[in-house]
């Protein structure tokens, strides 16, 4: 659905992307991770046709950014990094009127206008002036916004950052109804969390692309992963019988909890719990003990820095 | 348009100084003053009738004239906002990412400015027509205004001007950075028609068909050209990325 092919901008004589070369399929949620400045904003405004790339070039369904700059802007959404409403206007003015902008049949305007707000929560504010609302509420009236013409691959450019958890909660889960929907979803984020829960894939941007691939397969990356098992009573046997599992590196004990480093800790783990279980442990719960692909974000960002 | 008080302020007290006060500050003196039954006329006063007749209607046609600076200076306040102040208020983004062409965007926003400024007018006017109506029937004994000038003004000449502010604001606010300059900058917008007022007033044009005629046809060549120099010069790219 997306296809990028050695995308990179100038700004003045500075490299703002560089050589993006990747693919996102349709109905992929695809997350763009970055520290600031690093481009993100950039690759989304070329992609929308905003802006024209300096050498390279992308696809948008088929439609080439800067030849067929219409068609792409008529199948795809952009939520930007403001909401940018228009105060003065209802919720609902706001909404209808990029609707009409985007040729949406009256009809089928309303309905979405409709559906879209409840799925947000927004419904009953729907004749309220945006300028009165919240910068949360102001971003989910801009989310709709950028759906309202049920584009077939929206981008969206942080769009959980202004919101209060249970806004950010019905923006992801929002998101993730998109996704069944069959819609290619392009993430600009710093949420690592939330690109860990969301994204199928991520790419991992400083400039020049630095990483591509699934949270998993990123996480892998950042080395040895540590596990966290919460029993009610650890034995020595069990702390032993853990070592000498093949995939397990190492095995710390604090109280009642094991730490357990290994190398996979997808494949792992079911057997360390089955070992704890037969050594007559008994697990209250098995959990990470950091976000890796926190730990493999920070490593790669500083090792493409120095 | 409540965020952006000095909009609002200019749709309400332009009108205001073009209906009341500036017929009270010209006509009512001359009305109420003592004056010569006969002797030479200023230029813009029309000949063979009595003097102060002459004094009362020339001055009516003058504000008639100078009443082409309301539809001009409206659409100067709202049309100079229009890019630059959805740039600074962050609302261009998501606009300029629709499907709609340079010459939609531009027509759109041109209209937004035009619609109001023609509204205000038309009902400026009616009031102007009221208040120099119940000024002058007394010496007159019949309604002075409408007359074939003021339909003409109305009609043909506030769209005009309006037209020509619309085009240059629209052009200049997708130029600059600032709303203020843009603004600032809009009030050249102000020139023609005070060209046109002054050579009246200095009784270097007449208000003849042939001048009327050529004012109109330059005031529509010069909106076109403005339209289209704004459309070739008009660059999405630049108005993301260079202003800040």
């Amino acid at each position: 659905m997306i296809k990028l092919q050695g995308l990179s901008r100038n700004f003045n004589g500075t490299k703002a992307v560089d050589g993006l070369t990747f693919e996102v399929k349709e109905g992929e949620i695809f997350g763009l991770l970055g520290p600031n400045g690093a481009g993100k904003t950039t690759t989304v405004r070329m992609l929308c046709c905003l802006i024209k790339p300096t050498t390279g070039t992308a696809f948008i369904g088929g439609h080439e950014v800067g030849k067929d700059a219409m068609k792409i802007r008529e199948i795809v959404g952009l939520l930007p990094e403001s909401p940018g409403l228009y105060g003065e206007l209802s919720a609902y003015r706001n909404l209808e009127f990029y609707a009409k902008l985007y040729g949406v049949p009256k009809q089928k305007r309303e309905e979405n206008i409709e559906r879209f707000l409840k799925m947000l929560d927004l419904w009953k504010r729907r004749n309220n002036p945006a300028g009165t609302f919240s910068k949360g509420m102001q971003q989910k009236i801009a989310i709709v916004r950028a759906m309202v013409h049920e584009p077939k691959v929206l981008f969206l450019d942080e769009p959980t950052a202004a919101l209060a958890p249970e806004s950010a909660k019905i923006v992801r889960d929002f998101i993730l109804e998109l996704k069944r929907e069959r819609r290619t979803i392009f993430l600009c984020t710093h949420n690592l969390y939330e690109a860990e829960r969301l994204c199928d894939r991520v790419a991992i941007l400083n400039t020049k692309l630095i990483a591509l691939g699934s949270p998993a397969e990123l996480e892998r990356k950042s080395g040895p992963s540590k596990t966290e098992v919460q029993l009610e009573r650890v034995s020595e046997k069990i702390v032993n019988a853990v070592r000498g599992l093949k995939n397990v590196k190492d095995v710390e004990r604090e109280g009642n909890k094991l730490l357990v480093v290994t190398d996979d800790p997808e494949s792992a783990n079911p057997t360390i719990v089955e070992t704890i279980v037969k050594q007559g442990g008994r697990v209250k719960y098995v959990t990470r003990t950091a976000h890796a692909l926190e730990e493999t974000y920070l490593r790669l960002v500083k090792e493409s820095e120095s | 348009m409540r965020k952006h008080k000095y909009v609002l302020y200019g749709l309400i007290g332009m009108p205001l100084i073009f209906v009341i006060l500036i017929p009270l500050t010209s006509i009512y003196p001359v009305m109420s003053a003592e004056v010569p039954s006969a002797g030479e006329l200023p230029p813009f006063a029309p000949a063979g009738m009595p003097y102060k007749q002459a004094m009362v209607l020339g001055l009516v046609n003058m504000t008639v004239l100078m009443f082409m600076i309301l539809p001009d200076f409206i659409p100067s306040v709202i049309a100079s906002y229009t890019f630059v102040g959805e740039k600074v208020n962050r609302q261009l983004e998501p606009l300029l990412a629709t499907p709609t062409s340079d010459s939609e965007l531009l027509i759109g926003k041109g209209l937004g400015a035009f619609m109001p400024a023609m509204a205000v007018t038309l009902v400026s006017f009616v009031g102007l027509m009221l208040v120099v109506d119940l000024l002058t029937f007394p010496l007159f004994g019949y309604l002075l205004l409408p007359n074939l000038l003021s339909v003409v003004v109305l009609f043909v000449y506030c769209p005009l001007v309006a037209l020509l502010s619309v085009s240059l604001c629209v052009f200049i606010s997708s130029k600059v950075t600032d709303v203020r300059a843009a603004m600032q900058l809009s009030a050249i917008a102000i020139f023609p028609v005070l060209a046109f007022y002054f050579l009246f007033l200095s009784g270097v044009i007449s208000l003849d068909w042939s001048t009327l005629a050529v004012f109109a046809l330059v005031l529509g060549l010069a909106s076109m050209g403005l339209f289209y120099l704004s459309k070739a010069t008009f660059r999405r790219e630049e108005i993301l990325t260079k202003w800040k």
